[in-house]
């Protein structure tokens, strides 16, 4: 399958930053696929997906779009492409119906095409009952749909969606799940940065977790498990030591318990000594979130604006 | 794009931004008008008339200034507020279409208060002939085109909507307030009279206070400052070179 994206040693440091927001990112993004970039706020998510879609300029490095340079033929590059930015809102004097019409026809679609394309989409985001309602009338996570809605409706062939769930309920941000996966079935690309790691591995043929500019690991979901000591979690009362659970595997303190990360055996271990001590005892496969936990030192929730990332 | 293309995305931002929220709030082309007419109605009043055709002048280039200004604040507000112009930029919209669809967009919702300054001006004075009414026109074109061109290059270096609320006034003020084009340049102590060609408003002025025919109808307005073909060439190379400006300066794409 060919690239559609492609960077090497892709670096950003913003003019007045001390450290940089990107450092050396290099990443291969199959064409027709859903790649997912997760990390915390200010880990340089954003930055990669406004150097790509040419709204910023590289300090170093290179990057393909489509087969063309996005620093140096950024005019091919936005013919091809469509984005959400993070935190954008819609222009609330229009109805959604409007929005989405318009936003085709400002990309030089043609009429017809624009209204066929506005009612397709409005009605698989289940938006058409509400297509001529004021933007400024609806709740935050409708706004966010109406966005969605929009890039979806163009006719791009990769398409960026910076955080595109953030704040939408869950039944909101199943229906951007769906439509993310008819964009895949269509051939579309797309590159999704987002905070929820289940959306991201549910969504994403590979991830990659970037903190602090750098690319912490990358691979599929299965791929990206098979990297961590860890494949298991054990989460137990705090009636136990940490002492009693070191031998097990790695201890973290979470609120009201413990939490083991352990090999299988030592998981089944663990949990066979919990049961006979009548405590409440749960073991799993570790999630992406406990992956990041593992790989970073913190949780993805912790700490915000890590590095000089510009909003 | 194709030229068809660009047409249509032009169009299509001037459409959004400039019919649409007018049809649904008439009450925004009230802003247009109501900083020129203010100064109108105080000039006109305190001179007991006698300054009221450079006032109506006046009112017509403050208008188009507006536009620059109101262009400044759009600019900055989709920039920073509604991350809008991050999704064009990342489009195959090219900078200068948006600027010129936001542009007109100003300009549709000025047409009402250009109206009315049209209609003072047609009805205070002899009928303007064809030539004064092609230098009107063409003189506001200019106008509108340097305002919008400093608008676009302002708005890509502010951050917060805020700094326009600054910068607006102090546009309009340092262009169209302080340099003869409410009032004849004859006015002003002729030591002081060469400032007045630091503002690019002074060369409109002096078109259309030619047009209007001031110094025949009233000889205290004294002759236009310069000959015309040297008003026509400051307003020209000033546009021209407020275009380079936005087209060098102005980001796009951020550094």
């Amino acid at each position: 399958m060919p690239d559609a994206l492609r960077s090497e040693e892709l670096g950003k440091t913003y003019p007045h930053g001390k450290e940089p927001a990107l450092d050396g990112v290099s990443l291969r993004i199959s064409a027709g696929t859903v790649y997912g970039l997760i990390g915390r706020n200010g880990a340089g998510k954003t930055t990669f997906v406004r150097i790509c879609s040419t709204q910023l300029l590289p300090s170093s490095g290179q990057v393909e779009v489509l087969g063309f340079d996005a620093v140096t033929t950024p005019r091919e590059v936005r013919a091809r492409i469509a984005v959400i930015p993070q935190e954008s809102r819609p222009l609330y004097f229009l109805t959604i119906d409007e929005l989405v019409f318009y936003h085709l026809r400002m990309r030089g679609m043609d009429r017809r095409i624009a209204r066929e394309r506005t009612d397709l989409v409005l009605r698989q985001m289940g938006l058409a009952d509400r297509a001529n309602t004021l933007v400024s009338r609806l709740s935050g996570g409708l706004r966010r749909r109406a966005m969605v809605a929009m890039v979806f409706a163009s006719d791009a062939e990769l398409l960026f969606l910076d955080e595109p769930t953030t704040g939408l309920d869950p039944l909101a941000r199943r229906e951007v799940w769906a439509a993310i996966q008819k964009a895949r079935h269509e051939g579309r690309t797309v590159l999704l940065t987002t905070h929820y790691l289940d959306e991201a591995e549910a969504l994403s043929a590979r991830l990659a977790l970037i903190e602090r500019g750098r690319v912490v690991v990358e691979g599929t979901p299965s791929e990206i498990r098979s990297r961590v000591k860890y494949p298991f979690r054990v989460s137990l009362p705090r009636s136990l030591s940490e002492a009693e659970l070191a031998p097990y595997g790695e201890v973290s303190g979470v609120e009201g318990g413990w939490l083991v990360f352990a090999r299988e055996d030592s998981a089944r271990e663990l949990t066979k000594l919990a049961l006979e001590k009548n405590l409440a005892v749960a073991m799993a496969p570790i999630s992406l979130e406990d992956i990041f936990l593992q790989l970073v030192g913190r949780p993805l929730t912790e700490g915000e604006a890590l590095a000089e990332e510009e909003p | 794009m194709s030229v068809r293309h660009r047409l249509r995305s032009l169009w299509t931002i001037a459409y959004m931004n400039g019919v649409i929220p007018v049809r649904r709030q008439p009450l925004y082309l009230l802003n247009t008008i109501a900083s020129p007419l203010s100064f109108l109605f105080f000039i006109a009043l305190a001179s007991r008339g006698t300054l009221l055709r450079p006032a109506i002048a006046g009112g017509m280039i403050l208008t188009m200034i507006s536009i620059g200004t109101s262009l400044q604040a759009d600019l900055t507000h989709y920039k920073q507020d509604m991350k809008f112009q991050d999704l064009v930029v990342a489009s195959p919209v090219e900078a200068p279409i948006y600027v010129a669809g936001l542009a007109l967009s100003e300009f549709l919702y000025s047409i009402p208060g250009l109206s009315v300054f049209v209609a003072l001006w047609v009805a205070t004075g002899p009928l303007p002939g064809v030539f004064d009414a092609a230098t009107v026109i063409g003189t506001l074109l200019l106008v509108w085109a340097f305002s919008s061109a400093l608008g676009f290059t302002l708005a890509t270096y502010f951050e917060d909507i805020r700094e326009t609320f600054v910068f607006g006034p102090l546009v309009s003020l340092g262009l169209t307030v302080l340099p003869p084009v409410y009032y004849p340049a004859t006015f002003i102590p002729a030591a002081y009279r060469p400032l007045a060609f630091l503002s690019p408003a002074t060369y409109a002025a002096d078109l259309l206070h030619r047009a209007f025919s001031l110094g025949a109808l009233d000889p205290r307005f004294g002759p236009p400052l310069l000959a015309a073909p040297l008003d026509w060439l400051a307003l020209i190379a000033v546009t021209a070179g407020l275009f380079l400006l936005a087209a060098t300066k102005a980001r796009w794409r951020e550094p």
